[in-house]
C-alpha cells in the first residue's frame, strides 16, 4: 500500500520501532542487519521510515502531532493491533476529526474469525485461489504465488485514493476496513458464479480455457524451457498452421474448428509440443506473434528481470542503498506523465531527523532527550 | 452494499472483455456514473463466456459479464463509424473519465489517441489497459491471461516442488487479468482526485503484463542473493503445503514452531511427534516424506471445518482451501455481509461477490444488474442528448447503433 502511494507521489511515513522492528527487517536473509531485508526492500520503495515507541505517552503525544498533518493512517496489523496501542479509529478520530484510516487486515476487523491468524497462504485459500489452483484433473498444487500482499495492497491504495476524493468533496473523514480474503475472491468471480449459476465446482484447469485451442504452455529448446500460446479464433489457427510449415496432421478433421480443436486438444498439445521443441521461447513469440497470434515465453524471475520490454519500458527499479548497495524492486504498472520519482527503500530510522524536526519542529535537545528516554525508538 | 464514494465522477468505458470492463466496474461500485459502450448487435464478448444460468448459453444469461457490468449504463453505439464518431466525441466532452483497453495501433488508426481525445476535452483522465503498455518492442503484441501470466514471471515457477516433466500452470481463471483492471482503477482514482484538485487530465499507460510482475516476490531473493528457487526444490520448512483431509483441503501456513506445537495438540498429541525426526521446520523438511503419511492419517478423518477452526482457536495458522460451496457457508464472509444479491429482470436473484471494502461513514446503495445490450440507449441519446426516437432508427439501420 505505502509503495503504491508513495509511486503515486504520496509521502508516506512508516512508523517503526526497535521496541517490535518488521518481521521482514529480521528474515533470516539479513543475517542479523534490519536495512538488509529483500522483501522490505522491495515492498517499501519511496516510502520514510521513522522509530516511535507508541507504548510511551510522549509517543503517543508526537503521533497525535503527526496525526494533525497528515491525511490518512494505514495499517496492516490484526484488529487487535491498533487498539493494542490505544489508537483505534474513535480515537483517531477524535485526535483529527476528519482523518481517513484504512485497515486492511487478513479476514476483516470485524466479524467472529477476525482475530484468526492470516497469512498470505491461509487468506488465499479462504478466498478460493487454492481450491482452484492445479493441473487438470490433480490436486490442489502447493503455490509460491502470493497474492495476497499485493492485492491487499493495492486495494488499500484503491480506498486512501477513493477516500481523499470523499474527503475533497465533503470534508468527512473515514474508516476503512479491508478483508484480504474477499479481495481475492472478488478477482475471481467465476469460481462463485460457477457454483451459484449451475451448481458445480469450478475444476482445476492448469493452462486451459473454457474454449481456446490450443492454450496452454509447450515444450522449447534448452533446459526447462517452455512457451504459452493461445490461439482464440480459425484465422489465428490458419496462421499458425502456416507459420509451422502446414504438417500434414493440421488438416486432420480433428482440427478443423474450434469447438474440435478444443475437444481434441491432449492431442493437438503433443503435436505442437514437438513443434515448438526445435525453438527457444523468444523464437516461437516472434514467429507467432508476427503472424498475430498471442505468444509469450513461460519467463523465469531472472528472465523477467532481464526481459528487453520491461527494461525499456523501465518496469523495474534499481536503487543505490547505503547498506546493501543496490537494491530492485518494480513500479506500479502504469505509466503517466506525473509518475513520481523513485528514491528506494529507507533503513530503519534514516528519516527521524526530517520527521521529528523538520516536520514537527522538534529541537536538537528535544531529540537527544527522546532518543535517550526510548521514545524515538 | 455499495458505497456512493465517487458520486457526481463521469466514466465513460469503452473496451471488451475484462481489464477495462472491470476497472470501470470498481469506479461503477463506488457510485461513479459509468457508461458503457457496446458494439451493436453483439456487445462485449464476455456476454459470450460461461458459466451461465442453469447452463442456458445467451447474452443475458453469463455470470462472468453480470459481475463486470452490473451498475453501469449500458448503450451500444459504433465508434468507429463517422457518425458514431461525432456522438462519442460529445459522450467525452462531459466526462471526467475514459477507460479503454483496445490495441494502441487500433486507436491511433481510427483517430481515438490521447492526443486527439485531449483535443475535445482537456481535463479527461484517460485510462489504458493493454497486455504490453503503449510503448515499447511488444506495444503491438497480442496478449491474454495465459500469455501475461507466464510473461510476468509468475506461471514458471508458481508450483512448489514441481515435477518438471509437467508444463508450468498459471493462476486461476482470469485473476491476473482482474488484477490489472484493479490497478488501473487504483490509478484512475489517483488521477480523478488530482484532477478535482487541479483540473488537469493526463492518460494513464497501464500494462498487463507489468502488473503480473508486482506478484514477483522472487525478485527480491534473486537480486540479493542470487538466489534462484528451482521449480523442483524441496520447500526448506515443512509442512507448509496444501494437505487433504475427509472433505476438502486445507493449508498449513505455519510460520512459528508454537503454531506447529499447537497444531499437534489438535491431532491428539500422538507419540509419533515427539520423534526427533519431527523436532523443528528443518528436521521435519528434511523428514516430510515419512511425516506426510502420518498428518494425512489424522486429516482423513477431520473436516475442514474441524481442521481450520479447531487450529485457530489455539493460535495455529491453518487456512480453509474453500471451494466456492464452503466459501458461500463461511460465517466470516457472512457476518460481513460480503456476497450480494442482485436482481435481473430474466435471471432473478442470484448472489456474487460483493466488495472487499467496507466504509463507516458513506452512504450505501443497492446494486443494480448488468445493463441488456443497448437498455439505456434512448436514456442517454434521447433524453440526455437531442436525438428524437426517428433519429434512433436510422442510427440503428446505418449501423451507428
Amino acid at each position: 500500500m505505502g509503495g503504491v502511494l508513495a509511486d503515486m507521489g504520496a509521502e508516506v511515513i512508516k512508523i517503526e520501532s526497535n521496541k517490535k522492528i518488521d518481521i521482514l527487517r529480521r528474515v533470516k536473509e539479513t543475517n542479523g542487519d534490519v536495512n538488509r531485508g529483500p522483501n522490505f526492500n522491495g515492498y517499501n520503495r519511496g516510502v520514510k521510515s521513522c522509530t516511535l515507541n507508541l507504548k510511551t505517552p510522549e509517543g503517543k503525544e508526537i503521533f497525535k502531532k503527526l496525526l494533525n498533518i497528515s491525511d490518512v493512517v494505514i495499517e496492516n496489523f490484526s484488529p487487535r493491533g491498533m487498539p493494542g496501542f490505544g489508537l483505534d479509529y474513535t480515537v483517531l478520530k477524535a485526535m483529527k476529526q476528519d482523518i481517513i484510516m484504512v485497515s486492511v487486515p487478513g479476514l476483516g476487523s470485524t466479524g467472529p474469525d477476525k482475530n484468526y491468524v492470516s497469512y498470505a497462504a491461509t487468506v488465499q485459500g479462504i478466498g478460493g485461489f487454492g481450491a482452484s489452483f492445479g493441473y487438470p484433473g490433480g490436486e490442489p498444487a502447493t503455490p509460491s504465488i502470493f497474492m495476497a500482499d499485493p492485492v491487499g495492497g493495492m486495494y488499500g491504495a484503491l480506498a486512501v485514493c477513493s477516500a481523499l476524493y470523499y474527503h475533497h468533496k465533503t470534508g468527512k473523514g473515514q474508516h476503512v476496513d479491508l478483508a484480504q480474503s474477499e479481495a481475492i475472491t472478488s478477482l475471481l468471480p467465476e469460481v462463485v458464479m460457477e457454483y451459484v449459476m449451475t451448481g458445480r465446482i469450478r475444476p482445476r484447469m492448469g493452462n486451459r480455457d473454457e474454449i481456446m485451442a490450443p492454450h496452454g504452455v509447450y515444450p522449447c529448446k534448452g533446459d526447462d524451457k517452455w512457451v504459452a500460446i493461445a490461439v482464440a479464433k480459425d484465422e489465428e489457427w490458419k496462421a499458425l498452421c502456416c507459420v509451422m510449415g502446414n504438417p500434414a496432421w493440421s488438416v486432420d478433421e480433428k482440427f478443423s474448428d474450434q469447438f474440435k480443436r478444443w475437444q481434441n486438444q491432449d492431442e493437438l498439445n503433443k503435436l505442437i509440443g514437438d513443434w515448438t521443441k526445435d525453438f527457444t521461447p523468444y523464437e516461437v513469440m516472434h514467429k507467432l506473434q508476427k503472424a498475430g497470434i498471442a505468444a509469450g515465453p513461460s519467463l523465469s524471475t531472472k528472465e523477467a528481470f532481464q526481459d528487453p520490454h520491461l527494461n525499456q519500458r523501465g518496469t523495474f527499479l534499481e536503487k543505490k542503498h547505503p547498506v546493501v548497495g543496490k537494491t530492485a524492486t518494480w513500479r506500479s504498472p502504469w505509466k503517466a506523465a506525473l509518475t513520481a520519482t523513485n528514491p528506494g527503500s529507507p533503513c530503519l530510522g534514516e528519516h527521524n531527523n526530517y520527521v521529528f524536526q523538520t516536520l514537527l519542529g522538534m529541537s536538537d535537545s528535544e531529540m537527544t532527550k527522546l532518543i535517550q528516554e526510548q521514545v524515538i525508538f | 452494499m455499495f458505497y456512493k464514494v465517487l458520486d457526481g465522477v463521469k466514466v465513460i468505458e469503452y473496451g471488451n472483455l475484462i481489464s477495462a470492463p472491470f476497472c470501470a466496474k470498481i469506479l461503477a461500485d463506488m457510485g461513479a456514473e459509468v457508461i458503457k459502450i457496446e458494439k451493436p448487435c453483439c456487445g462485449d464478448d464476455t456476454r459470450r463466456m460461461e458459466p451461465f444460468l442453469n447452463d442456458i448459453p445467451g447474452a443475458e444469461r453469463s455470470g462472468l459479464f453480470q459481475y463486470l457490468n452490473m451498475n453501469k449504463l449500458g448503450i451500444t453505439l459504433n465508434v468507429e463509424n463517422i457518425k458514431g464518431k461525432k456522438i462519442f466525441s460529445e459522450l467525452l466532452k462531459n466526462a471526467d473519465v475514459f477507460i479503454e483497453n483496445n490495441p494502441p495501433r487500433r486507436m491511433k488508426e481510427v483517430g481515438l489517441s490521447y492526443k486527439f481525445i485531449k483535443q475535445i476535452n482537456p481535463r479527461i483522465v484517460m485510462t489504458s489497459i493493454t497486455a504490453f503498455g503503449q510503448t515499447g518492442p511488444y506495444k503491438d503484441y497480442k496478449g491474454c491471461e495465459l500469455i501475461n501470466a507466464h510473461m510476468g514471471g509468475v506461471g514458471y515457477d508458481s508450483v512448489r516442488e514441481a515435477d518438471i516433466s509437467q508444463e508450468p500452470i498459471k493462476a486461476p481463471a482470469h485473476l491476473f487479468t482482474f488484477q490489472a483492471g484493479l490497478s488501473a482503477a487504483v490509478a484512475t482514482i489517483g488521477a480523478v482526485f488530482h484532477q478535482s484538485i487541479t483540473d488537469e487530465g493526463l492518460q494513464l499507460d497501464v500494462s498487463e503484463q507489468e502488473s503480473v510482475i508486482q506478484n514477483m516476490h522472487s525478485l527480491f531473493r534473486y537480486y540479493y542473493d542470487k538466489q534462484i528457487v528451482s521449480r523442483t526444490d524441496v520447500l526448506d520448512r515443512a509442512p507448509a503445503h496444501i494437505l487433504p483431509c475427509k472433505d476438502g483441503y486445507i493449508h498449513h501456513a505455519n510460520m512459528e514452531e508454537s503454531e506447529w506445537w499447537r497444531f499437534v495438540e489438535l491431532m491428539g498429541n500422538p507419540e509419533w511427534a515427539k520423534n526427533d525426526l519431527f523436532k523443528d521446520y528443518t528436521t521435519r523438511s528434511e523428514y516430510w516424506d515419512a511425516l506426510k503419511p502420518l498428518i494425512l492419517d489424522w486429516t482423513k478423518d477431520h473436516t475442514i471445518d474441524e481442521i481450520y477452526r479447531g487450529a485457530q482457536e489455539r493460535g495455529s495458522a491453518i487456512g480453509a482451501v474453500y471451494t466456492a460451496k464452503e466459501m458461500l457457508k463461511d460465517r466470516q464472509m457472512a457476518a460481513r455481509g460480503f456476497f450480494v444479491e442482485v436482481e435481473h429482470p430474466e435471471l432473478g436473484k442470484l448472489t456474487y461477490p460483493g466488495v472487499p471494502y467496507r466504509f463507516s461513514d458513506i452512504p450505501q446503495e443497492i446494486p443494480a444488474a448488468a445493463p441488456r445490450l443497448g437498455q439505456h440507449n434512448e436514456e442517454i441519446y434521447c433524453k440526455r442528448m437531442d436525438y428524437t426516437k426517428q433519429d434512433m432508427i436510422k442510427f440503428y439501420e446505418t449501423g451507428v447503433i
